[in-house]
């Protein structure tokens, strides 16, 4: 099952668990243009060319978004409830947008995804007791 | 933006006109902070070329992959729609595939009794046996009748002896048919001697004392009535099915459209 097959109350619903914490094992990996944008929006409400240079520099996933990029990730984002526009705008063409409570939980449930990967990872690649 | 220069301001129109190549609704939501973030970019970047070549890239990628995007949303959101098109698609290739093998055997069985009249009356003269004996005396004219007939060509290829008329003459096919006969042994072509008479003939080479060339012939006025009747009758079934399919799939679209959730397409 890819993420592309099943709705936002899907993924929702998947993302919730009884304990509070993201249930992340049946949601499939987000694209690296999709958690980049997610990455640069938790840090807090940007614009389209903000979120671009975020995305660019090494700690927000070294992403290279073209505009058209940007801007078609963000859409079907906006319609899968992930982020949205908050209205605020300083010029016409340059709109804000910030992640949703379902972003947060998509991104943290993709973090928890990562972290046992890496984890996973690491007890395989490192010797006892070596730190990384 | 650095606008000072002319070839970057003619870069950024042309960066906007191609905008249109997104799809309606994205150019509509985000055009101008797309052309925003464009000139936020460049103010920023360091190589014009870099810059450029890379906006351009980006735009030809990101139009093709939102018009699939599309396609594919448009297609999920109809999916007995669009597996009814499929299916129609596959009958009208198979049904087309039969239909044309169909004509094909139905056109090649015009071709008898010529092929065995023109292999009999060559066994006859290559024998020895006159052309004119050979030959039935039967007047047929070839505009009217349906019934075969034959014609024997010396080597030059000048008729000399026929049952078949057309305008009081004995036609004659033309000269490349006589040169590819002094090759090959037959040859079976569709031969027009005049707009309103179509002839199915089979020639062959006549070796022997008399040398030259048989031609069997019979028209194809019935077999092409046939023919027309048929792939009326096949375009005929071809619309009735295609539009019963896609009405029916219409129909039950509509009645089913919000048993079928809407898939996401936003995380990819």
């Amino acid at each position: 099952m890819s993420v592309d097959d099943i709705s936002a109350t899907d993924i929702y619903s998947e993302c919730m668990s009884d304990t509070g914490t993201p249930a992340a094992k049946n949601l499939p990996p987000l694209s690296p243009a999709v958690f980049a944008i997610l990455l640069a929006l938790a840090g807090g409400e940007k614009h389209g060319y903000a979120i671009m240079k975020e995305a660019a520099e090494p700690a927000g996933g070294a992403i290279k978004l073209g505009p058209g990029t940007l801007y078609g990730t963000i859409d079907r984002m906006i319609r899968d409830q992930l982020v949205e526009e908050t209205g605020f705008t300083d010029d016409a063409r340059r709109r804000y947008y910030r992640i949703t409570d379902l972003g947060h939980r998509i991104f943290a449930a993709e973090l928890f995804r990562i972290e046992n990967i890496v984890r996973a990872a690491r007890s395989k690649a490192l010797p006892k007791g070596a730190r990384a | 933006m650095k606008t000072g220069m002319p070839l970057n301001r003619f870069l950024l129109a042309l960066y906007r006109s191609s905008l249109r190549l997104y799809p309606w609704h994205l150019r509509l939501l985000y055009q101008d902070q797309l052309l925003q973030t464009a000139r936020d970019a460049h103010a920023d970047s360091n190589s014009n070329l870099y810059f450029w070549s890379s906006l351009f890239a980006d735009l030809l990628k990101s139009t093709v992959k939102e018009h699939l995007l599309m396609i594919r949303e448009q297609v999920l959101a109809r999916p007995i729609l669009f597996h009814a098109l499929i299916f129609g698609l596959i009958l009208t290739l198979m049904g087309g595939s039969a239909a044309g093998t169909f004509q094909q055997m139905l056109r090649r069985g015009a071709n008898q009794p010529q092929i065995q009249m023109a292999a009999s009356y060559a066994a006859e003269i290559e024998s020895g046996v006159k052309p004119e004996q050979a030959i039935p005396h039967n007047d047929i004219d070839l505009e009217r009748s349906l019934e075969p007939f034959a014609i024997f060509y010396n080597d030059q290829g000048m008729p000399t002896t026929s049952n078949g008329h057309l305008n009081q003459s004995i036609p004659s096919p033309p000269r490349g048919v006589f040169n590819y006969l002094r090759i090959h042994d037959t040859d079976t072509v569709t031969w027009q001697p005049q707009p309103s008479v179509r002839i199915a003939a089979v020639i062959r080479r006549v070796c022997g004392p008399n040398p030259g060339f048989i031609l069997a012939g019979r028209s194809l006025r019935m077999v092409e009535e046939q023919e027309t009747l048929f792939w009326r009758m096949v375009f005929l079934g071809w619309f009735l099915l295609v539009f019963l399919l896609v009405a029916g799939a219409a129909l039950l679209s509509r009645r089913f459209q919000h048993r079928i959730p809407t898939p996401a397409t936003g995380l990819r």
